[in-house]
């Protein structure tokens, strides 16, 4: 098994150095370049020349191309020129953000996700299955930014302005402007309260997929020969359901787990534009308009170590819940 | 899903060819096709037949001077002529024969294709997502009938600019005094065709390289699933923003970008599917046989591979929608004057507490649409997969 | 593993999250009594100093007992304010109005009428040839971390603004003065002379200055006071208001200062201004009118009825100092004949526009001349009117027919009247004004493509004198009450990266240079009437409209006045109503 472990891991270094070349030479042969945005009437050509050399322009781009993999090597993954700051602490500031997110996403996600399926299972093909079905679908097919814009103008707008509702929801932001007046109690209500709609438009359009795997499952389980024998002994449904076929229809789901990890840093772009919430999606898309090199290629490759690392994340699990798997 | 042999039934199997009621039989079924298999009780067919003759008589009533003229008009509109013969001539014919052959005992099959038919039929959720789905593309096909005016025609901006629903514009106006119902349903047509080109680019692309990668196995089989393992960890809406932000955003670019990214999920499938037929008898038959391998590859282990490629396309077509919408929101979508979906939404957004119309409309257009696919996609998948009926 | 301890284990890690995320904001200094430090060295040195300087300057000047002190105000905005408060390489607007009236100061400012009047300069004196201004300044100013604000301050950022080596973006506002050391004289601590040539509106560009702390960025090489993290991450000025923190993306906190001159109206009403970030339009409007902000500053025109039909927000609309236009590259063929470019004009009904594109807020522009400007006069300019047959007809005259019943006309040659225009995207109004000229013109037989592209490619499409890659192109410039064409139209100046229209005209080019150095206004109104003149006639651009800038502003904030000045050009006064607190 380790040695498994040990070649996945070799095997994807090539993997993500390729994605990371791939993205630096799209990225840097794109036509327009930093210093274009900084062109305003006066600023003579040498000075944007010494700009293009501040950010270290000038050179060729294959000259560029091994100093930033040589770079990044060593951990320095450059100076970012929007934000004046080293890449590296700047995708720190961002990413405690777009994992708080996700993170509450998926497990709001998951957890009903997997109540929803399993009803769905247990009563197949009747009415309450098939309206599930489609209520779930619903919010699945929904653009996640119109559902988020909605959830805004219900929950937030009409919720108090027009139905005087006592519980509204902040339309933005992780925290209150006066968050740091707040007792302990406070701020963490403060920021549940700030995290309720953001996290409700990324769960809501997860729920369908996880149900609906959640249901293949249990189905497949409930087929089996150890319920049928269960049924059999007379014992009551929900023991059946609850203590033996649940357990093993979860083992499939955990696998699931590892395959929406880079959901966690690519699915919310939408969401973190709409509310205010500062968040990678956003950073590097905005990097990518101001041509913010560094921010774009630190964060791609980023991304790219996570899917791989989550690949092997969800066949490793994967072989731990299934002894019949075993990989050499 | 194989087409295995067939067991031949003496008697009408039930459900199914049992009853001959066609109340009213071929004379009714003469003028409104589709009426008496739905009082019969099949009403998902009868009711896409009912609805189908219907809906194109009420065209040709109220639109004659458009048909007429489309005979000497443009390239859309011949092909819209043509739907609605086509659609006339297609319900009237199968409504007549399904009446027909309702009178004798019928020899029926039991095969998996039969067995999935019956399935899909039986589940209404999906039986309601594939008539929607086929009225629009039926929609989206006859627009030059249907709309009632030009989607880009800017009326008085003074005075028919945010206006709300009317007679003179169903939906209301938009910003620039167009219509919004025009829009929608030409927007229709970009938004179904974005999504069905770019996901055929990634099915066909995905099906090749996922039966080359499954058959032969070893080091093709590892070179192929590296490249896939490399496209799917891409960061794909980054790689999506950057093409598309770098080049012109054009209807053209995004299908490509859309469907060269959609691929490798199909791929994995398919590669799947076939690592498992390959051992089957009929393989190693047909191997035995000195059948060329291409012909394996394409005669035998694809059609056989297909069953789950369908249901991922299914499901696919409507993601695709909803990810049109997204580059729209960021400003990346189909250029103006064009309407699509997702653009008509993006484009609303502002409005949203004032002329809400704007984006309600085509926004539940995606939502329903989307819908329908997925329901049809969960349907198929429920009915192809044995282990999942009861 | 059974159901229970998987829920057990879901609930233990999703406390154990929101612990986490607890600390991780602690760490980011939650405390109100401290501020956050940045781990840049430079910040871990200046806050300090600061923290401790406010803090004594609090005990100093206890807060007046008036029950108008106290509170927070919260604006809301689509932008980040792109490098901060540092002065010499910033040219955002909101960025540089933080600069001017928030966090640092100006030599002088503006009354309602447009006339220069004294900030952190006491008293102006100009020399009787026009060759140097002389900034008396006063003596009762400090910087946030304590040391008095002098002339060796003034002079530091005259000479980092000049030099090409800092890429000061508006450096074309200097082009008069003499540039660097050589300019700028230190008679004593608090006096500074700056000198120049004679020429037009001298005193505006220190309207727009917010100058620089010398003792903290006296030793930084020019050209790396851009990435310097003192623009945003700690900043040191000498304004109403004192730098509190600032979260990339997020939002500014600022605090009040308690030690601002009581001449200048002592310490700001408001104990903290906090400006935050939020880049949807809806979402600002739900803010402001669910009372989680008190500004909202760019309303989108379509949202204004809403802001006035609220009880609690009112409407504010001022001429604000952008025009939008379509700038013409006349290099092209279709685009060579000036009758061309005005038979567009008169084909392109701009009224109508404003009505619908802006909803009323805003007003038709015939040139670079704002309408509140000084120079601007109505009746002396033969503006271009929306008059579609005689835009035909001008058609006619120069050549260009429908000759195959296309819609479309073509020249002799069978080249067909079809223009691109290119537009930024992302911008909702620049692409509204493409779609509806397509369909206006149209209507004379011209063919115009909208066509959007991403910025920065567009930036480079029309920038590279090489390139000129494009037609028509959709812009918008922001002018300062100094107008100066001379980069946009000027002959001279025709392969430098702003001449996107190519004007070789000779009229232009004698009037830019007299309206360059006219000191004295009313000679200069004159040539201002004949500039404007000249300038409809040619039709570099087609200047289609100045917006109105919108705000929407909670009833529960008082004393906010706005204007072309600025948005923040009251932040000082700005108080929050007591009984509504």
């Amino acid at each position: 098994m380790t040695q498994y472990v040990l070649r996945r891991l070799l095997g994807a270094i090539p993997l993500v150095l390729g994605i990371a070349t791939i993205i630096f030479f799209l990225v840097n042969l794109a036509p327009g370049d930093p210093t274009l945005l900084l062109l305003s009437p006066g600023v003579t050509d040498e000075v944007i020349q010494q700009m293009r050399e501040n950010f270290g322009l000038d050179q060729p781009v294959h000259i560029r191309y091994v100093k930033w993999i040589g770079a990044m090597l060593t951990g320095d993954f450059g100076y970012s020129f929007t934000h004046s700051r080293p890449v590296a602490d700047v995708l720190m500031d961002f990413l405690p953000n777009t994992l708080i997110l996700s993170a509450s996403a998926l497990l709001v996600a998951f957890l009903f996700g997997i109540v929803l399926g399993t009803i769905q299972a247990v009563r197949q093909y009747s009415a309450m299955d098939s309206s599930l079905s489609v209520v779930l679908l619903f919010f699945y097919s929904m653009p996640s930014f119109w559902l988020a814009l909605m959830l805004i103008l219900t929950m937030s707008l009409y919720a108090r302005n027009v139905w005087g509702l006592p519980i509204y929801f902040p339309a933005s932001g992780m925290m209150s402007t006066d968050y740091e007046f707040l007792s302990a109690g406070g701020k963490l209500v403060d920021r549940v309260k700030h995290l309720v709609l953001p996290t409700l438009s990324l769960a809501l359009v997860l729920m369908a997929g996880i149900a609906r795997y959640m249901r293949g499952s249990m189905l497949e389980v409930v087929r089996q020969d150890f319920v049928r024998t269960a049924h059999a002994k007379g014992l009551p449904e929900r023991t059946v359901v609850f203590k033996h076929a649940l357990r093993n229809a979860l083992l499939p789901i955990i696998t699931l787990v590892g395959l929406y990890i880079p959901f966690l840093f690519s699915g919310t772009v939408f969401i973190e534009t709409i509310f205010a919430w500062p968040g990678m999606g956003r950073l590097i898309v905005e990097a990518i308009f101001q041509r913010d090199y560094p921010v774009v290629m630190a964060g791609a490759f980023f991304f790219a170590t996570m899917v791989v690392v989550a690949n092997l994340v969800a066949d490793l699990l994967y072989a731990v819940v299934d002894p019949r798997i075993r990989y050499e | 899903m194989s087409r295995g042999p067939e067991t031949v039934v003496e008697q009408p199997v039930s459900g199914y060819a049992a009853s001959a009621r066609r109340p009213g039989g071929r004379g009714l079924s003469a003028v409104l096709p589709g009426l008496p298999q739905l009082l019969g009780g099949r009403w998902g067919t009868g009711a896409m037949a009912l609805l189908t003759w219907l809906g194109m008589g009420l065209i040709l009533a109220a639109r004659s001077d458009r048909v007429l003229a489309a005979t000497a008009g443009g390239w859309d509109q011949r092909v819209a002529l043509a739907t609605l013969l086509l659609a006339l001539l297609a319900s009237w014919i199968w409504s007549w024969r399904e009446v027909a052959e309702a009178d004798r005992l019928k020899t029926v099959g039991v095969s998996q294709w039969d067995l999935a038919v019956r399935a899909f039929s039986k589940n209404r959720t999906a039986v309601a997502g594939m008539i929607v789905i086929v009225g629009l593309y039926l929609v989206a096909l006859l627009t030059p009938f249907i709309a009632p005016h030009d989607p880009n025609t800017q009326y008085d901006l003074l005075t028919n600019r945010l206006v709300g629903m009317s007679a003179e514009h169903p939906l209301g106006t938009d910003q620039f005094a167009r219509d919004v119902l025009s829009r929608l349903l030409y927007g229709a047509r970009i938004s179904l065709s974005i999504g069905f080109v770019a996901v055929g680019i990634s099915v066909t692309i995905g099906t090749l390289l996922g039966a080359i990668a499954g058959f032969f196995g070893g080091f093709i089989d590892g070179a192929i699933m590296r490249f896939v393992d490399m496209v799917i960890s891409f960061p794909r809406l980054i790689l999506l923003i950057t093409i598309i932000a770098i080049f012109e955003p054009s209807i053209f670019l995004i299908i490509t970008v859309l469907g060269l990214t959609l691929w490798p999920s199909t791929a994995r499938i398919v590669r799947g599917e076939v690592l498992s037929l390959r051992e089957r008898e009929f393989v190693q038959a047909a191997e035995a046989l000195g059948y060329p391998k291409k012909r394996i590859i394409l005669r035998h282990l694809i059609p056989n591979a297909l069953a789950p490629v369908i249901v991922a396309a299914t499901l696919g077509i409507g993601n695709t929608i909803v990810l049109e919408a997204g580059l729209s929101f960021l400003g990346l979508g189909v250029q103006p004057p064009t309407p699509s979906w997702g653009t008509m939404v993006a484009a609303g957004r502002n409005n949203l507490l004032g002329a809400w119309w704007l984006s309600t409309f085509p926004g539940l257009a995606i939502v329903f649409t989307v819908l329908s696919f997925n329901l049809v996609g969960d349907g198929l998948r429920d009915a192809l997969d044995p282990r999942l009926r009861s | 593993m059974d159901m229970k301890t998987l829920t057990e284990g879901r609930r233990m890690g999703r406390q154990l999250l929101f612990v986490g995320a607890l600390t991780a904001m602690a760490a980011c200094g939650s405390e109100p009594v401290q501020r956050p430090i940045p781990g840049v060295a430079f910040c871990q040195e200046v806050l300090p100093a600061v923290e401790a300087y406010v803090a004594q300057a609090r005990q100093a000047n206890p807060v007046p007992d008036d029950p108008r002190y106290g509170g927070t105000a919260v604006l809301g905005s689509i932008g980040e304010l792109a490098d901060g408060m540092n002065a010499a390489v910033s040219s955002d607007y909101s960025a540089t109005q933080h600069q001017q009236f928030v966090n640092l100061m100006t030599l002088i400012d503006y009354d309602e009428n447009l006339e220069p009047r004294p900030y952190l300069a006491e008293r102006v004196e100009i020399a009787e040839d026009n060759t140097s201004v002389t900034f008396h300044l006063r003596q009762d100013v400090f910087w946030h971390d304590g040391e008095q604000t002098t002339a060796d301050d003034v002079a530091f950022t005259y000479e980092v603004v000049t030099n090409p080596l800092t890429a000061f973006p508006n450096a074309a506002y200097w082009d008069r003065y003499v540039q660097g050391s050589e300019g700028v004289e230190i008679i004593d601590d608090f006096t500074v002379r700056i000198h120049m040539e004679p020429h037009a509106e001298f005193l505006d560009p220190f309207r727009s200055l917010g100058i620089l702390p010398e003792h903290l960025l006296g030793d930084v090489p020019p050209q790396e006071l851009k990435q310097h993290p003192f623009g945003t991450q700690c900043p040191v000025g000498n304004g109403p208001f004192v730098f509190y923190s600032h979260s990339a993306q997020d939002r500014w906190v600022f605090e009040a200062n308690p030690a601002f001159p009581e001449a200048l109206g002592g310490r700001p009403f408001l104990d903290r201004y906090i400006y935050r970030v939020i880049p949807e339009q809806t979402t600002l409007l739900t803010e402001l009118l669910t009372q989680n902000i008190d500004v909202y500053s760019g309303v989108a025109p379509d949202q204004a009825q809403r802001i006035l039909d609220d009880a609690n927000t009112e409407l504010v609309d001022f001429p604000s100092r952008q025009y939008v236009f379509v700038g013409w590259n006349a290099r092209r063929l279709q685009l060579a004949d000036p009758r061309v470019r005005r038979a567009i004009a008169m084909g392109t009904d701009r009224e109508r526009i404003v009505e619908a594109i802006l909803q009323g807020y805003g007003t038709v522009a015939h040139s670079s001349v704002p309408p509140f400007h000084w120079a601007f006069d109505e009746g002396r300019i033969e503006t271009i009117e929306y008059d579609p047959e005689e835009a035909a007809a001008l058609l006619e005259e120069a050549g260009w027919t429908d000759r195959d019943g296309d819609g479309v006309r073509e020249n002799a040659e069978g080249v067909s009247l079809s223009i691109s225009v290119k537009y930024n995207q992302g911008n909702q109004q620049r692409q509204d004004v493409a779609e509806i000229m397509q369909s206006q013109l149209a209507d004379i037989g011209v063919e115009v493509q909208p066509q959007v592209v991403e910025w920065a490619t567009l930036l480079q499409d029309i920038n590279t004198p090489e390139l000129r890659n494009f037609d028509g192109v959709v812009m918008g410039w922001v002018v300062e009450f100094k107008l100066d064409d001379m980069d946009l139209f000027h002959s001279d100046r025709i392969d430098q990266p702003f001449a996107w229209s190519g004007t070789e005209n000779p009229a232009i080019d004698r009037l830019l240079v007299e309206l360059g150095t006219a000191v004295d206004r009313n000679m200069a109104r004159e040539l201002w009437a004949e500039y404007q003149n000249v300038l409809i006639e040619e039709q570099p651009y087609l200047f289609f409209y100045f917006p109105s800038r919108l705000i929407g502003v909670s009833s529960r904030l008082e004393n906010v006045t706005m204007d072309q000045r600025g948005v923040w050009l009251s932040a000082r006064d700005w108080y929050i109503d007591p009984a509504s607190r």
